[in-house]
């Protein structure tokens, strides 16, 4: 099949499947996560100018949280919040190790750490040349450590059988034909009626309907497969 | 099968998958692994039969997520530092001596050099640095009381500098490391070069000489061993890409970052060292410079010892 997703085979003998996540998105990532390290810094100077007052003891501890917020913000949020800072949160990414589980410490840190040679001569130049030659996008940061950032799951809820007459096929379909008339049955629901009665259209051969009677017959038929 | 029977046969085993996956209550992890191959069995019967897409998409869901919980659950290894520190980290680097040497020579070479060129002629400190820098090191150690080796500022101030300023150094240089080696290296030529300059000019003025001496004699031992040892980090990345052996270029550079990791954690946690001392005990005033030799001199000392003798297999034959 010929879409961008990377096939992991477990132990079980179960293809996984993996959605590798382009610069674009993770540029406005990493746009979200500058905004709130800034934000972060700004609180921390306000707090210590509060605490202290103009008292240089204040610019040490001020300066000791700029360098964990930094380095070890990043690190952080990947070893105990599931591989996403806030920005890959928001943007629904995640870090995972080439084998498609979570990051340890030692790949979050040697990926955050590269970030410096990935921004290198400018503006994440490298990182991007790196990202746009890998199939997989990967920085030269995920090169070394052996991550991947990808698109996370989110946890699907099953849909309810079609509840409806079941109707026998006039013939039998392939699993893949029987597999694409239950997808257009379930995702029916979510197109505008036009669009699906178009696409019930297509079923002519096989209901001799057209339009929303078409569709009604479909669904019959889904659920003489499910039932 | 129909699906609904399918369905209406492991709905139980689904629920359950969940509850262990949200961490209930009810939930015996000793049943997950029996579980989980149940469930790896029913998306794979799911795809077979060409059951719909809702149904596969959420069996794929769990697996996935209960495939992350079984494999990537670190196993608890709480002497790992421990052991990294004590032996993996001088261990590594003794493999790596002629990178070692490399490194060693870049920086020391470049120190030696330029600082002997200044000692000869000073005139050739202006070529390296400019007349302000110069005057303004020249007062920071002309101080007699009080604190050495700053502009102002307090202890705890300075010690965020430091911090701040040479990890980061101490982990750009790492960095940099990846292209080659080459930024690496000139990070380690052109902190040699620095401190050459600074210390020859410093030392040809009775009135900065001690002062400057018993400043970087104790935290020098700490910094510049972290900052070659990133170095030296950085520098084994770049060649391994350069010359991967038998190995693809990735896989060589994974490997050499495994390798490399315990050196960068010590070359960090060295740094942080060298902070500690350079904000609390170089600078202040009131302890004698002899003091101040004898414990940089047992710190040397006590570096070297540790990379050259730490971690050492009692029994060869082992």
């Amino acid at each position: 099949m010929l879409d961008g997703r990377l096939s992991l085979l477990t132990p079980e003998g179960i293809s996984l499947a993996l959605t590798p996540a382009g610069p674009g998105r993770r540029a406005l990532a990493w746009g979200i996560d500058l905004a709130a390290w800034s934000l972060a810094v700004i609180l921390l100077n306000m707090l210590v100018a509060l605490l202290f007052g103009t008292d240089s003891t204040g610019r040490g501890f001020y300066l000791a949280g700029l360098f964990l917020t930094y380095w070890g913000y990043p690190v952080f949020c990947e070893v105990y919040c599931g591989g996403r800072t806030l920005g890959k949160r928001w943007m629904g990414l995640e870090v995972v190790r080439a084998d498609g589980l979570p990051v340890g410490w030692r790949e979050s840190v040697l990926r955050n750490l590269l970030l410096a040679a990935d921004f290198l001569p400018f503006l994440y130049a490298c990182g991007l040349v790196s990202m746009l030659c890998d199939r997989q996008f990967r920085r030269l940061g995920d090169l070394v450590a052996g991550t991947l950032v990808i698109y996370r799951t989110q946890p699907k809820r099953r849909a309810a059988v079609a509840d409806v007459a079941p109707q026998p096929l006039p013939w039998p379909l392939s699993p893949r034909e029987q597999r694409a008339l239950l997808d257009l049955v379930e995702r029916a629901g979510r197109l505008s009626p036009e669009r699906a009665h178009e696409l019930a259209d297509l079923a002519e051969p096989l209901t001799g309907l057209r339009g929303a009677a078409s569709l009604a017959r479909l669904r019959a038929f889904a659920a003489g497969l499910t039932r | 099968m129909k699906q609904k029977q399918f369905e209406a046969q492991y709905g139980a085993l689904w629920e359950q998958i969940t509850q262990q996956l949200d961490g209930g209550k009810g939930a015996d992890p000793t049943h997950f692994p029996a579980q989980y191959r149940q469930l790896c069995q029913c998306l794979a019967l799911a795809r077979q039969r060409g059951y719909s897409p809702s149904l596969t998409d959420y069996l794929h869901g769990q697996v996935l997520a209960a495939h992350r919980r079984l494999y990537g659950t670190p196993a608890e290894r709480p002497l790992t530092l421990r052991h990294w520190l004590g032996r993996e980290l001088p261990q590594r680097v003794r493999q790596e001596w002629r990178l070692l040497l490399l490194a060693l020579l870049a920086f020391w070479g470049s120190t030696l050099l330029v600082g002997l060129l200044v000692a000869h002629d000073p005139q050739w400190a202006y070529s390296f640095s400019s007349a302000g820098e110069l005057s303004q090191y020249q007062s920071m150690y002309a101080a007699n009381k009080g604190k050495l080796g700053r502009t102002g500022g307090e202890d705890i101030a300075m010690f965020g500098f430091y911090i701040w300023n040479n990890v980061s150094i101490c982990f750009r240089t790492f960095a940099g490391g990846l292209f080659l080696g080459i930024p690496a290296l000139i990070s380690l030529v052109g902190n040699g070069i620095h401190g050459g300059v600074i210390a020859a000019w410093l030392s040809q003025f009775d009135i900065t000489r001690i002062n400057f001496w018993s400043f970087v004699v104790t935290h020098s031992s700490f910094e510049l061993t972290g900052l070659i040892l990133s170095g030296l980090a950085g520098m084994r990345l770049g060649l391994s890409w350069l010359n991967p052996g038998r190995l693809s270029r990735r896989q060589a550079l994974m490997l050499a970052s495994q390798r490399m990791y315990p050196v960068l954690v010590g070359a960090a946690l060295l740094t942080v060292l060298a902070a500690f001392f350079e904000a609390f005990w170089s600078a202040a005033g009131t302890i004698p410079p002899a003091a101040k030799f004898t414990v940089g001199g047992i710190c040397w000392a006590a570096v070297i010892a540790f990379f050259a003798l730490a971690g050492r297999e009692r029994h060869a034959a082992r």
